[in-house]
């Protein structure tokens, strides 16, 4: 069957929709435990798999190697050191950022897991894989139990 | 009972950035209509079961895949739709066949991401609510993240991953259905904008919209329909973690237990030499690098050593993304898999035009789903 092609493309006509979509995500037992911990605490939780000998962070109650429950909860060190790293240039639109965001993955000693926020205070070219970093805590009271209650990691000076 | 299961009929549209003139309804039609054809068969008769794979959302359309049945032929039949990368659909094909529960079963998948307007926020949306959502980073930062993982623990540099996107655009230039074909050197890639370091413009590959189709049967119907049926010897599939922190960074673990599994089932011990050419994902430069090593289709860290070499041109010793890959042909959403299948199809079948490989028998298509995702699916097919 010929079908009709289309020459003009200014002829042709798009319909535009769009929806509001608002949703809330439960933070669960461990996003809960987590997020009070930093909040109230400033310490960063980790839970523990003794049948694998891993320590999660972010925490979870389950075990994703032995699908084994986890109920053990230690305290991880707010220092760590940074796995991979990236300089990002555009923002969620797609546009320029006038200053570059460095993200990283901060991995902990002895964790399986970590944590992906911004680094501060540093050059982005003098970043580095395995450079040693701190976790940097908004002021107590302006901290709300989410991930941006840690402002940034920064680069331990030697 | 376990039966052989081939390709017997192939439909496809152009591949471009934007396709103002056709609905996805429509684009979806088209490539079933060219498949049904090529593969001598009415769907209303003879196709026994559809799948369709696309995510929600990437038109601009929310559960858009209740509307599926009716332009691929399917109303009032079996049909079921993967919210997952093309490949799987085509593992479902192979499986429902090799089984016996079906004859003859289509596959469909397309992409239309040029209707869908503000596609970061929608990978943005999939990452963890918890703890990587309200960075509200550009989604793409995990990209960068990896290509810098890889390139540190592989040795791989960024003039090696540079050297994909000249290849693969190159390669494109054969291909008329392919949107993003171009003649550019490996300075324009390292001196193209810098979007997440060591990740430049050029290393990634750009959206398009088209659909495809395939026919596959049971090796009986395969027999009487079709001249040159393409077996599917082997398919394969794998999820690593999805969580950002817990996830490999350097190695593609999900391509290697996918490769593994499709290997075992095609009798494949030794990838590099029983497989001639291989269309693998490509959407970000290093991922073809990263790809070829999971699939042990070179050795470890030697993947920049072997684009360095030209041995993955369309003339080398193991040709790679002849298509144009993603980032020629444009990253069809979840069609890329498809695409990948198709490319191999035409190759084995000795239609693949000005850019047909000569002495061929094994091709391997090798798809990952896109970000923030960590799965992926292999297919092994041959024209003996
Ligand atoms: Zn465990």
């Amino acid at each position: 069957m010929p079908l009709d092609k289309v020459t003009q493309v200014a002829q042709t006509k798009p319909w535009h929709g769009s929806i509001p979509v608002y949703g809330q995500y439960t933070f669960g037992i461990a996003g809960e435990r987590f997020f009070r911990d930093i909040k109230d605490k400033g310490r960063i939780m980790g839970a523990k798999c003794a049948e694998c000998n891993l320590v999660y962070v972010p925490p979870r109650i389950y075990c994703e190697r032995c699908f084994g429950e986890l109920a053990k909860w230690l305290e991880i060190p707010n220092r760590g050191v940074v796995h991979t790293f990236t300089v990002a240039h555009a923002d969620l639109d797609g546009n320029r950022l006038e200053e570059p965001i460095v993200v990283a993955l901060v991995k902990f000693d002895g964790v399986y897991g970590g944590l992906v926020h911004r680094l501060g205070e540093v050059e982005p070219d003098k970043v580095t894989i395995g450079m040693a970093v701190e976790m940097m805590l908004k002021p107590k009271a302006k901290r709300t139990g989410s991930i941006l209650d840690i402002d940034y990691f920064k680069p331990i000076r030697a | 009972m376990q039966r052989r299961v081939a390709v017997i009929g192939i439909g496809y549209t152009p591949f471009r950035p934007i396709s103002p003139d056709l609905s996805f309804k429509e684009m979806m039609f088209e490539a079933a209509q060219k498949a049904y054809e090529d593969a001598g068969v009415c769907p209303r008769h003879d196709i026994d079961a559809f799948v369709t794979c696309e995510e929600d959302f990437t038109h601009g359309r929310s559960i858009f895949n209740i509307h599926t049945p009716d332009n691929i032929g399917a109303v009032l039949k079996r049909i079921h739709t993967l919210p997952a990368e093309s490949l799987y659909g085509l593992a479902d094909a192979y499986m429902l066949i090799n089984t016996g529960l079906v004859d003859v079963m289509a596959v469909e998948s397309h992409s239309k991401a040029s209707n869908m307007l503000t596609p970061n926020y929608l990978i943005a949306h999939a990452m963890d609510p918890v703890y990587n959502k309200p960075l509200s980073y550009n989604p793409y930062f995990i990209a960068g993240m990896e290509m810098n993982r890889y390139m540190h623990e592989r040795g791989v540099t960024k003039e090696q991953c540079a050297l994909v996107s000249v290849k693969n655009k190159a390669n494109a230039l054969l291909n008329p259905e392919a949107a993003y074909g171009d003649r550019i050197s490996v300075d324009d890639v390292l001196n193209s904008e810098m979007m997440f370091w060591p990740l430049s413009r050029l290393d990634m590959s750009s959206p398009a919209d088209g659909g495809i189709v395939l026919v596959l049967a049971c090796e009986e119907k395969a027999r009487i329909l079709c001249d040159k049926p393409i077996w599917v010897r082997g398919v394969g599939w794998c999820s690593d973690a999805p969580s950002l922190e817990t996830r490999e960074w350097g190695e593609a673990v999900y391509a290697r237990l996918a490769g593994e599994m499709a290997y075992r089932l095609a009798g494949i011990e030794h990838p590099r030499k029983e497989v001639d050419f291989a269309e693998v994902d490509d959407s970000f430069s290093y991922k073809e690098l990263q790809h070829l090593e999971a699939l042990k289709l070179c050795r470890s860290g030697q993947a920049g050593f072997m684009v360095e070499e030209g041995a993955t041109k369309r003339e080398g010793e193991f040709p790679v993304n002849v298509s144009g890959g993603s980032l020629g042909v444009g990253r069809l959403d979840e069609a890329t898999g498809l695409q990948k299948v198709l490319e191999v199809v035409l190759q084995l079948r000795g239609e693949a035009g000005k850019r047909q490989l000569p002495n061929i028998k094994v091709g391997l298509a090798q798809s990952w789903r896109g970000l923030p995702a960590n799965s992926g699916a292999v297919a092994i097919l041959s024209n003996e």
